[in-house]
């Protein structure tokens, strides 16, 4: 069975929380390998697309079909299987364990997809430059640290998406480079990227980039890199 | 072979899994140190409070039965109907029977009437040492007798008589016939009062001796119409020697136990019939049932505060969390693997709290042995495991529903930084 071309596609997705149409019949397709980066103001609805395409929370309506995979009507168990399976979170606020070293924490999520392996999460580690910081709590690791290993525990499963917000919201220019960096390697390498930001030079970075606003898409744009 | 293959590779996903898990609930509880310590002060403070009251409930009857012989003897053994004494070597073959019990003192008696200014008393030949064991509660103003040729006067007697410690009076025996001369077994007052009908002025044989009164007796009962003195002095006065009218033993057992050793006494030495002492050993069961009962309901109220404590606790210490729930979740956790984890932590934090707690808990049943009942308390093994366990399921139960409630946390609330 040959995978389908668009690892995501959305039919006329809708979110609707009360009176608030937080996403408004939005339909999209990334296809595989794409560097998509989402824009636009704060309650545009950016984030609840993520979630929703993240398998955080189901669309009011419309069809979200990711890897082949219908997540409209799953339950929270099935979304739990599909976020451990398909999908790699990077997080703004970078979200590691306070309690547990930059290892334990790439090994939280391989715990959590199928089974801890020392080495390869050490071999993550190094691959985002921190092997020497392993057994570092992130309370001992700076802001661009800290994120490089969020990075490291996303990629750790081999997810056929990765899903970033606001990736480098929290970094300073150098720390921010060092993560594009890391994104234009895993792109080169033929990773699915879609990257939240409000920040035009990092969403100029992708080859698409989508604008919302009030919870509808009002823009589309491509990027041409050399 | 693929199936082998693959049944090991299960096998090895497992082990790496469940050494992670318990690897995760290692650090929690190791490295966020002031919030564990939180925690276990909770569980650990109910489980001090816990051990300590059962620790000197389990000891207590051990402890106030030995208090209580301080109210006096609580079995008596008296002759066989129709003997007229018990023989000294009866008391062997109760000393054999009673070997397995904590004897804390006997008193043999043997009653006489003896004469004081021509007025008949009864008086007591025993072994004064023994007596002070039997007795303590015993109020003597003046000094016990110190060796023969002293005696004690019971306060009724000293008032009868006009006489105080220091005093020396003259005893009579061998004065008077009838049977209000030789007491029958137990207490009685003032000798042949009550024998008007007999002949009183029958003289055969007169033994007189000096006496010097070392103290008078105060006891609120019938001693205090009694004459103690040594058993040597009033068989040199009175004659004979080596019978009992009754052997006074101090015990500590309870009642039931009191009423086993008395029957096997009956039945099984010559010439001896045993009783306990009713109201004494029914007012230490009394007792004890009041405090047990009184400690009972100190231990559920401390239960009771003791989970509710950890409630809080447990709720405060999985609020503190909520976000790092959601990033489980976030990462693929589903809500019975975060419940699990939580759940392990709260019982690994509970046998921490319940480990600590019995530990200082026989500390303070000790400090509270020694200063109430001046002895130490023994360490209840099982009780200490019974108490970890307790601990730990008060833990486990304190945090399920913060937990359930923590577990059920959005994923999505990581990304919206919350």
């Amino acid at each position: 069975m040959t995978e389908p071309r668009d690892l995501l596609e959305l039919a006329e997705v809708s979110k609707v929380y009360g009176d608030l149409r937080a996403l408004d019949e939005v339909s999209l397709s990334v296809p595989r390998g794409q560097w998509l980066s989402i824009v636009g103001p704060s309650g545009s609805g950016k984030t609840t697309l993520m979630n929703i395409v993240g398998a955080m929370d189901r669309a009011s309506s419309g069809s979200v079909l990711l890897d082949g995979v219908e997540l409209s009507g799953m339950s929270p168990k099935e979304l739990a299987q599909i976020r451990r399976d398909t999908v790699g979170l990077i997080f703004q606020k970078f979200h590691l364990i306070g309690h547990l070293t930059a290892l334990e924490n790439v090994m939280v999520a391989q715990y959590y997809h199928s089974m801890p392996d020392e080495p390869e999460a050490l071999a993550a580690l190094d691959r985002v430059g921190l092997r020497e910081r392993a057994a570092h709590l992130p309370s001992q690791l700076s802001g661009g640290e800290q994120q490089r290993v969020c990075i490291a525990r996303a990629l750790i499963n081999y997810p056929a998406l990765i899903l970033a917000d606001e990736p480098t919201g929290n970094l300073d220019a150098a720390n921010e480079q060092i993560v594009l960096d890391i994104f234009r390697t895993l792109h080169s390498e033929g990773a699915t990227l879609i990257v939240v930001t409000h920040d035009p030079d990092v969403a100029a970075e992708g080859q698409r980039e989508v604008a919302l606003d009030h919870g509808r898409m009002v823009r589309e744009v491509f990027h041409v890199h050399p | 072979m693929a199936n082998d293959v693959g049944a090991r590779a299960g096998t090895v996903a497992r082990r790496a899994r469940r050494a992670m898990f318990w690897r995760m609930v290692a650090r929690s509880v190791t490295r966020r140190r002031s919030r564990v310590l939180i925690a276990v002060l909770a569980v650990g403070i109910g489980a001090t409070t816990l051990f300590a009251l059962a620790s000197i409930a389990i000891d207590i009857p051990r402890q106030m039965t030995r208090e209580m012989r301080a109210y006096g003897a609580n079995l008596l053994v008296m002759p066989q109907d129709g003997d007229s004494a018990v023989p000294v070597a009866a008391l062997a073959g109760i000393d054999h029977l009673l070997e397995a019990a904590e004897v804390v003192g006997r008193a043999p008696y043997r009653y006489e009437t003896l004469r004081l200014n021509q007025a008949p008393y009864l008086t007591a030949g025993t072994d004064l040492g023994a007596v002070r064991k039997v007795s303590p509660y015993w109020y003597v103003e003046g000094d016990w007798p110190g060796g023969p040729g002293e005696v004690l006067i019971g306060q009724d007697i000293a008032e009868w008589a006009d006489l105080g410690a220091g005093d020396q009076i003259e005893l009579v025996a061998g004065a008077l016939g009838g049977p209000a001369a030789s007491a029958d077994a137990g207490l009685g007052g003032q000798a042949g009062s009550d024998g008007g009908d007999q002949p009183q002025d029958v003289i055969e044989e007169e033994a007189t001796g000096l006496f010097a009164v070392a103290g008078v007796l105060t006891t609120g009962g019938t001693e205090d119409e009694l004459i103690l003195m040594a058993l040597g002095d009033l068989e040199n006065l009175a004659g004979g020697a080596g019978e009992y009218d009754v052997v006074e033993y101090s015990v500590a057992a309870d009642s039931a136990q009191i009423e086993e050793l008395a029957g096997r006494i009956s039945a099984q030495v010559q010439g001896v019939a045993a009783a306990p002492v009713k109201r004494l050993t029914e007012s230490d069961d009394y007792v004890l049932s009041m405090l047990r009962s009184l400690l009972a309901l100190i231990a559920v109220i401390v239960l009771v505060l003791t989970m509710i404590g950890v409630s809080t606790t447990m709720m405060a210490v999985v609020a503190e969390r909520q976000g790092e729930i959601a990033l489980r979740k976030a990462l693929g956790a589903n809500v019975r693997e975060v419940e699990r984890e939580f759940l392990s932590e709260g019982l690994a934090l509970g046998a921490v709290g319940g480990i600590l707690g019995t530990g200082l808990g026989y500390l303070l049943a000790q400090v509270i042995s020694l200063n109430v009942f001046h002895r130490s308390v023994g360490m209840t093994w099982w009780l200490a495991v019974v108490s970890v366990a307790v601990s730990t399921l008060v833990a486990w139960v304190a945090a399920l529903v913060p937990v359930r409630r923590a577990a059920e946390v959005d994923p999505a609330t990581v990304l919206r930084g919350e």
